[in-house]
């Protein structure tokens, strides 16, 4: 056994060696891929927990005419309370939403508005996020009512955008993964290729299949797992030096669970292409 | 030893090779395989060695049919038959001893093993001097002696030989032949295919004789060709 692990080891690093630009290239390859494998998950991730934390959040706000009736808002009023779908509901007065906008205006802005410009308003919190629309669509043409805005819509567009980045990602991912599987098959055959007349004199003298299979397989292994490693690297990197905004902040684990998915997949492209390799052109 | 049981093999493009072969060698023998080229002989040693497998009949090695052997185990098997070819088949970048050590090596022999059996059998072919030399550093006949010494190191008891005296000259020829006779006598059986006339005439050793696949003679203590015999 361990003149066999020394065997092995000798001859896997000889041949990694030996191919050093093809196994270079290979690397790179799997590393790249996989970053981006890496990213996408990590941007996954982030986008679900953003979400979560925004639709627990989520108010609808019905904005009165500043003009509106007092008939009017109490006549909302009523309904809103009467409507199951809808949690609870707050009013705010004229008074209290100029001093809102006040504070949250730009001073050039709030000194030119005036209290009786600024609409009164109901904030509802709906039982479900999904109501908020509901909300909407019931309350938008009542008499009285300027408009109804929930951030349900710029969560769903939001989310629409990462999943299309994160398709584009994964698409680019899964060419340079075949193109890693493919690279590595190649340095493999060619690592069969050079030593052919070995391997030839090895089946003379009865080295057994898995003996001579061996070193090349490793050979494909190390190849995926250095490429994983480059690449838990990056995503790590990415992941410590630019953090997005915080509630796309995601915890260790995560980042941890992504990384070895990362891992997974490097050590199985290498192993499949190495695999390939020793069926197609290692006739033991 | 050996066995063969009405052996034919038909390559896929149709061509004959063996037809019919039913032979017998015993442990020990020392045989002459004969025949032009195209006649059979490197497919008769391919059956031995289970790089191909007989269409009809059995081959029976040490009294197991090698037909039934799982794929698994057909490299045990070839650990028991040691090859030499005309083409000497030397790793070139691996000096006389690590070529003859490389053959235990990938059967997983240990060091002390490898040390004490490649001085032993280098001093048997002659060429102890020479262990450190790369192989071609050496002249063919010497080369030739480093075939034979890894074929033998391993202490197989079948020795097979596709022309091995075929890129020597008669002196080289002289010293594997005497080299063979030799691990002929430690009970090695030897079969060897050879086109090497004057050779197999001095020798007289069995001689089996293939013709497009049949075999047209088997005769004990033979010649090269039948009318030389009779003229002898």
């Amino acid at each position: 056994m361990r003149v066999y692990l020394r065997y092995a080891f000798k001859e896997t690093t000889g041949n990694l060696w030996r191919n050093r630009m093809m196994t270079i290239a290979a690397v790179l390859t799997v590393a790249v891929s996989l970053s981006l494998v890496g990213s996408a998950l990590l941007l996954k991730q982030s986008a679900a927990q953003a979400s979560a934390q925004w639709q627990q959040g989520t108010r609808v706000t019905v904005w009165m005419e500043p003009t509106a009736s007092q008939n009017e808002i109490s006549s909302v009023q009523s309904q809103l309370a009467d409507l199951p779908i809808v949690k609870s509901c707050v009013f705010y007065t004229q008074a209290q939403d100029y001093k809102e906008a006040v504070k949250l205006l730009p001073q050039d802005e709030s000194t030119v508005l005036k209290p009786y410009e600024v609409p009164s308003s109901f904030r509802c919190i709906p039982t479900v996020p999904s109501n908020a629309f509901v909300v909407q669509s019931t309350f938008s043409s009542q008499p009285g009512v300027y408009s109804v805005t929930a951030p349900e819509q710029q969560i769903r567009e939001m989310n629409r955008a990462i999943r299309i980045i994160q398709i584009v990602f994964l698409a680019l991912a899964g060419v340079l993964l075949l193109s890693a599987t493919v690279l590595i098959l190649n340095t493999i055959r060619m690592a069969i290729f050079s030593r052919r007349r070995e391997v030839s004199v090895m089946k003379l003298v009865g080295a057994t299949n898995w003996f001579i299979r061996i070193p090349y397989i490793t050979e494909g292994f190390i190849q995926g797992l250095l490429g994983s490693v480059v690449a838990i690297l990056a995503v790590t990197a990415l992941h410590t030096w630019y953090p997005l905004h915080n509630e796309f902040q995601l915890n260790t684990s995560a980042l941890l669970g992504t990384n070895a998915v990362v891992l997974i997949v490097g050590v199985v492209i290498g192993s499949v292409g190495s695999a390939i390799a020793i069926r197609r052109f290692l006739d033991v | 030893m050996i066995r063969f049981e009405n052996v034919s093999k038909t390559y896929k493009n149709g061509t004959p090779a063996l037809k019919n072969i039913t032979l017998d060698i015993e442990k020990g023998e020392f045989v002459f395989l004969v025949g032009a080229s195209g006649s059979g002989k490197t497919t008769f040693l391919r059956l031995l060695l289970r790089e191909e497998l007989p269409d009809q009949g059995r081959i029976l090695e040490a009294g197991r049919d090698i037909g039934e052997l799982p794929k698994w185990r057909v490299p045990y098997l070839r650990r028991n038959i040691g090859c030499v070819f005309q083409d000497f088949r030397l790793l070139p970048n691996k000096s006389v001893f690590e070529n003859v050590a490389f053959a235990l090596e990938v059967i997983g022999r240990p060091r002390s093993t490898v040390d004490s059996q490649v001085p032993q059998i280098l001093e048997l072919v002659g060429l102890t001097d020479k262990s450190r030399n790369l192989p071609g550093e050496l002249s063919g006949g010497e080369q030739q002696r480093v075939a034979v010494a890894r074929a033998f190191v391993n202490r197989p008891l079948i020795l097979l030989a596709d022309e091995p005296t075929g890129n020597l000259d008669p002196a080289n020829s002289e010293s594997i032949m005497a080299l063979l006779e030799r691990i002929n006598r430690t009970g090695t059986t030897v079969v060897m295919a050879t086109h090497d006339k004057a050779l197999v005439d001095r020798m007289r050793r069995r001689v089996v004789e293939l013709d497009r696949g049949e075999m047209i003679r088997d005769q004990v203590r033979g010649v090269y060709g039948i009318d030389e015999g009779v003229l002898l």
